[in-house]
């Protein structure tokens, strides 16, 4: 039998299924979080930090992921107080600095309410959201790549570097990776990447959405958004 | 040796083994430790042994190996018990001197006494040092009189008598753990969490099998408190894990002691195999029913698997990285188990705390911190070493009165405290106590307990830039503002330390700093901004003058100097121009010489080489007005 548990998100009571993050319940019942490395049915591991939130125990708010937060009874949770904005916009600005060659980036830095980019760009292919890796390994149990080195020399390869035998070629890491998407209008050049700032006027809700897009913005469609699977069901 | 099977067999084997040694006259104790070796202790060691066997007299006189006795600055150094009497900087050729001279004749050799710094007198005993005389030695006081491979020793000197108390005298896992409560007891890794919380919470966790560890995955550049309480007294740190997993209901343990301290290694496995045979560890010990065990676990040499998640993924076989800590590893720890995670230190308090009692240890220290904490003092100061004071102590005592203050007669600027994760405090600041709270309210922690004092000749922004390439180097990289935030606010310091920064960056990197520690995935990466933020707060004007003038005020910052020979000082000696490996100084012999600043690499080697003060370190701005002149 399913339990729940009462928690109080951004003021609201909510009924939450027991075991679920905060991060999924808070899509269920319609509270925006961005986030980046989340995706539904797998594993979270709190890579990206962009969907922190505050959570309030016995009178003292601490900053954690809502992804790796599980719901407790009684639990207060704050996902848009100006601290988190802060925060968050900081968290969004060293992304899109790294990687502006992708939509999902983008949208996602514009959503947290970045406006410029007091760092110098530096065009990078991946952001090491480790999606891919854990699409491999949970849905399809390839476990053909995986995180190598440390720090500054993480990136994403194969074991060995090699394409091994047990890949399937399913090509879900590439389906399921932020970078896939270039920005709308298409690939920006080395030296000349900037933040277009559009998307914001999509921060709207609109009534004509058809049934299965997403009820705030359209941003996350593309990269697979939690809350346009949350508002299917 | 027959297994113990009662607490009444440990203390007839404590008793006899000090009948055995009633015959032996004298100890002569020698420091064998990973830092005593590295200046030469060993061959003392082989010299001593050599000339007492030469002499006959290894019945009556004992040679004692033991750990590290915490004088590194010393080193290698020897202390002959009965009479308390300390040799420093002994060489292999004193051994016969030593030896017949002192132990048998009992009379003093001068010329190895100690010779006090600041008072300039000789210091007969150890006790009379003023480097140990202000010190509180609890956790270290075995440490120079316990040969760490041999568990005699320690038995000799009471050990194991609180594992006994607890498994004989009906103490329940719930008084120990009140013990501990009450003592005050806090973690000395580095956080700070009260010791006695985490056992009980632990002990309250739901399943059947839990697990100790004992974290002596030590990486802060400078500090090696835990590697010499592990190397020195391997016992004491086993008897406290014992006593921890009889309160918290664990039956196994491990030791996860990093690859790169061979000798913390070796003993901690001498010590665990030894405690086997005896049947302090293994099933029904001392004839109770607690069962317990202790596996050595070997870290790779990942700083950060020093923090509890990665560490536990590190044992468990897998990559070390931490992960989210929204369910404590007090519930949900190492194979998924309740899990006590302690330092070594914290661990070598133990067995004191329930031997002498709560109030005993909650007497020393301060309200919020009690007991005594382990420090190793290193940088630009007179005894370098490793000291153990109560806690409350203020930082001016600790650098000046046991460190002896600064060296060359320069002026200390600032210190240091717990290492990266650790914040600069000024010399201002000195008045504040060694204390978990005020020093975390003044942005640094005590930490793991290094402190790095630094003198008027370190730039506090190089310094900042030190601590972050350390810690770029060693994030794991798993999450954003780790990752990229301290990659960021390396770029922006080394811009300001090669003369780019612009004064808004400062705001910028303050904003990055807050940033990084508030989202941050682990320890390691809440704790790293700290070294900016501090330097932030106490050196702004630092920061100012690399940015405004272009100049960096202690002449560190390479792209911002720039050597010149001061022509009225230069006396055309020649010493400089030898002495450069870039060919960038010319000048006939008597004539004053010249560095030509496009050939120069300002290493330095001209200025430490020139005895009349003739080369100086001057700012790029100044060049013009000093060739002008």
């Amino acid at each position: 039998m399913q339990q729940y548990v009462n928690v109080t998100i951004d003021g609201a009571k909510i009924r939450a299924i027991k075991g679920t993050s905060v991060l999924d319940t808070a899509i269920e019942y319609g509270i925006c979080i961005p986030h980046l490395c989340h995706v539904p049915f797998i594993s979270d591991i709190g890579a990206c930090r962009l969907c922190i939130v505050e959570n309030v125990v016995n009178g003292r708010s601490k900053v954690t992921t809502s992804c790796t937060l599980n719901v407790e009874e009684g639990m207060v949770i704050w996902t848009n107080t100006e601290k988190i904005r802060k925060l968050r916009r900081n968290l969004a600005e060293l992304l899109v600095a790294q990687a502006p060659n992708s939509r999902a980036i983008q949208d996602v830095a514009v959503r947290c309410g970045v406006k410029e980019v007091r760092y110098p760009f530096r065009n990078e292919d991946c952001v090491l959201c480790g999606r891919c890796i854990r699409v491999c390994e949970e849905i399809w149990q390839a476990r053909a790549k995986g995180f190598v080195g440390r720090g500054k020399n993480r990136h994403v390869d194969y074991v060995f570097g090699v394409r091994p035998d047990f890949c399937k070629q399913c090509e879900a890491c590439i389906q399921i990776c932020p970078m896939t998407i270039p920005p709308c209008d298409g690939p920006i050049k080395d030296g000349e990447e900037y933040l277009c700032g559009k998307c914001e006027a999509q921060l709207m809700i609109t009534e004509e959405m058809p049934l299965g897009s997403c009820s705030w913005c359209k941003l996350g469609e593309g990269f697979g958004c939690g809350r346009y699977v949350g508002v299917l069901k | 040796m027959p297994k113990l099977n009662s607490a009444r067999e440990l203390e007839h084997l404590r008793e006899r083994l000090r009948q055995q040694r009633q015959n032996i006259t004298k100890t002569v104790m020698v420091g064998g430790g990973t830092c005593c070796q590295a200046s030469g202790s060993r061959a003392v060691i082989d010299a001593v042994r050599n000339e007492l066997s030469r002499q006959g007299l290894e019945q009556t006189i004992r040679l004692c190996v033991t750990g590290c006795h915490g004088f590194c600055e010393q080193d290698p150094v020897i202390v002959i018990e009965p009479g308390n009497i300390f040799y420093c900087h002994v060489s292999p050729e004193d051994a016969f001197e030593i030896v017949y001279q002192t132990v048998m004749k009992g009379e003093l050799i001068e010329r190895l006494l100690y010779t006090d710094p600041v008072s300039g007198e000789k210091c007969q005993t150890e006790t009379e040092i003023p480097f140990y005389k202000a010190q509180d030695r609890q956790v270290l006081s075995q440490n120079r009189m316990v040969d760490p491979c041999s568990i005699e020793d320690y038995i000799v000197a009471g050990g194991y008598s609180a594992l006994a108390r607890v498994l004989n005298n009906g103490i329940t896992p719930d008084k120990i753990i009140k013990e501990i409560k009450e003592s005050g007891l806090r973690g000395r890794g580095g956080g700070g969490f009260p010791t006695g919380r985490k056992w009980q919470e632990c002990c309250e966790a739901p399943g059947d099998e839990k697990y100790v560890i004992c974290n002596a995955d030590e990486g802060d550049p400078g500090a090696y408190m835990d590697r010499c309480v592990l190397e020195g007294n391997p016992q004491l740190v086993l008897e406290g894990m014992m006593i921890g997993g009889r309160a918290v209901g664990a039956h196994k343990g491990y030791i996860y002691v990093r690859n790169e301290y061979p000798l913390a290694v070796e003993h901690s496995r001498t010590a665990v195999e030894q405690a086997r045979e005896l049947g302090l560890l293994g099933n029904n010990i001392l004839g109770s029913s607690f069962s317990f065990d202790v596996d050595i676990a070997r870290g790779g040499g990942a700083f950060v698997c020093g923090e509890s998640t990665a560490l536990m993924a590190s044992v468990e076989g897998k990559v070390g990285e931490p992960r989210a800590k929204d369910v404590h590893t007090v519930v949900d720890g190492l194979y998924h188990k309740a899990t006590t995670l302690n330092n070594v230190e914290t661990w070598a308090n133990v067995p004191s705390i329930i031997l002498n009692g709560s109030s005993w240890f909650a007497s020393k220290g301060t309200k919020g911190s009690k007991g005594t904490k382990i420090l190793a003092l290193a940088g630009r100061i007179k005894n370098t070493g490793l000291v153990e004071v109560a806690m409350g102590m203020s930082i001016h005592e600790v650098v000046f009165n046991i460190g002896g203050g600064a060296v060359d007669g320069k002026m200390i600027k600032a210190v240091q405290i717990g290492g990266p994760s650790g914040g600069c405090l000024p010399v201002e600041k000195f008045n504040l106590p060694i204390d978990f709270d005020i020093l975390a309210d003044a942005g640094s922690m005590v930490g793991s307990g290094g402190m790095v004092v630094m003198d008027e000749r370190s730039c506090m922004v190089d310094v900042a830039k030190y601590f972050l390439n350390f810690l770029q180097d060693e994030s794991c990289g798993k999450c954003v503002p780790c990752r990229l935030g301290i990659d960021r606010m390396l770029e922006i310091i080394t811009d300001i330390t090669e003369g780019r920064g612009k004064l808004e960056q400062l705001g910028l990197l303050e904003e990055l700093a807050e940033t990084v520690s508030e989202t941050a995935l682990c320890g390691l990466g809440k704790t790293a901004p700290n070294p900016v933020l501090t330097t932030l707060r106490y050196f702004h004007q630092e920061y100012e003058a690399h940015i405004n003038e272009r100049r960096c005020p202690s002449g560190v910052c390479k792209a911002l100097i720039t050597y010149w020979i001061d022509p009225d000082k230069c006396t055309g000696c020649g010493v400089c121009l030898r002495g450069c490996v870039h060919g960038a100084i010319t000048g006939e012999k008597n004539q004053q010489h010249v560095i030509d600043v496009h050939l120069c690499q300002k290493c330095g080697i001209c200025r430490s080489e020139c005895k009349f003060d003739a080369i100086q370190v001057v700012s790029e701005n100044e060049v013009s007005r000093c060739s002008s002149t």
